[in-house]
């Protein structure tokens, strides 16, 4: 049985009162989602660093206006989210409107993929085979990363995908779809099993 | 020949597919195309596993002792002893 002191809804209330002892514990229990989060939609610490920051600063800030209606992680999560789609759009990269039919798509389904095999991470040595995942996911576009972070890696869904990111749910699956490619494809070159470009 | 030899609409739905807004019609003529296909198969079976490797390796890291005494010390707070 939780005790009072630990059961999230009084650790709200208390901290919506001001009470700094709860406010240090929603923190200190909910900063490695946001940090892990921000790592994945940044990729790069420092400035996953400047995401946490912010995202708690704006929940000290607005914890009053927290109406309850889902956790505080996903509150958090929502605004950690918000938080970095601001600094990625500061930098021009998520907003442009995508097409299936854009001549871009072509350029990333140009390999053909021969003998994949059953267990790809068994090919490399531990150390290569996570290197190459990580370059790969950085050489992703902001724009791609960010949708394959939000659906595949932390599970939201399509539709809220779309409406965290204001673009329509075809769009998502575009991104997604060439997310995945981009990402198959540099795994595969690594790997060698690609025929030709 | 290459994946994107295959026709578009077949690509257009398996981004239906990954998308996981599964119509059953187009699962089966997918499920049709792919048993007949060897390309697609690998195709799919590919991006599939890529999409399943990165779930298992993007584990959860725990936040560096630093980026904490940093994060607390800007939002003035102290820590709680654990």
């Amino acid at each position: 049985m939780k005790t009072p002191e630990y059961d999230e809804t009084h650790l709200v209330e208390k901290a919506k009162a001001g009470d700094e002892w709860a406010i240090a514990s929603i923190v200190e229990q909910q900063s490695h989602h946001i940090y892990n989060l921000a790592l994945r939609l940044m990729q790069n610490q420092e400035d996953a660093e400047d995401v946490l920051q912010e995202t708690f600063l704006i929940f000290i800030d607005k914890i009053q206006t927290f109406k309850g209606a889902s956790s505080i992680g996903t509150w958090l999560y929502r605004i950690g989210t918000n938080v970095a789609l601001g600094k990625l759009r500061a930098k021009d990269y998520i907003d442009r409107d995508i097409s299936i039919h854009d001549p871009g798509f072509e350029s990333l389904k140009g390999y053909e993929i021969r003998n994949w095999p059953d267990h790809p991470e068994n090919e490399l040595d531990p150390e290569s085979f996570h290197s190459c995942l990580k370059k790969a996911l950085k050489e992703l576009s902001e724009d791609y990363r960010i949708v394959f972070v939000l659906r595949d890696l932390e599970g939201v869904s399509t539709n809220k995908t779309a409406e965290i990111l204001n673009i329509s749910v075809s769009n998502v699956k575009v991104r997604l779809m060439r997310a995945r490619l981009f990402l198959r494809d540099q795994l595969a070159k690594k790997l060698k099993c690609v025929e030709k470009n | 020949m290459t994946v994107h030899h295959h026709n578009k609409d077949l690509l257009e739905k398996l981004q239906k597919q990954f998308g996981k807004d599964i119509d059953a019609e187009i699962l089966e003529d997918v499920s049709r195309h792919m048993k007949e296909c060897p390309d697609c198969k690998i195709y799919v079976d590919s991006v599939q596993q890529t999409v399943k490797i990165y779930r298992v390796t993007e584990t959860e890291k725990l936040v560096p002792e630093d980026v904490s005494e940093r994060l607390f010390k800007t939002l003035k707070l102290h820590r709680n002893p654990s």
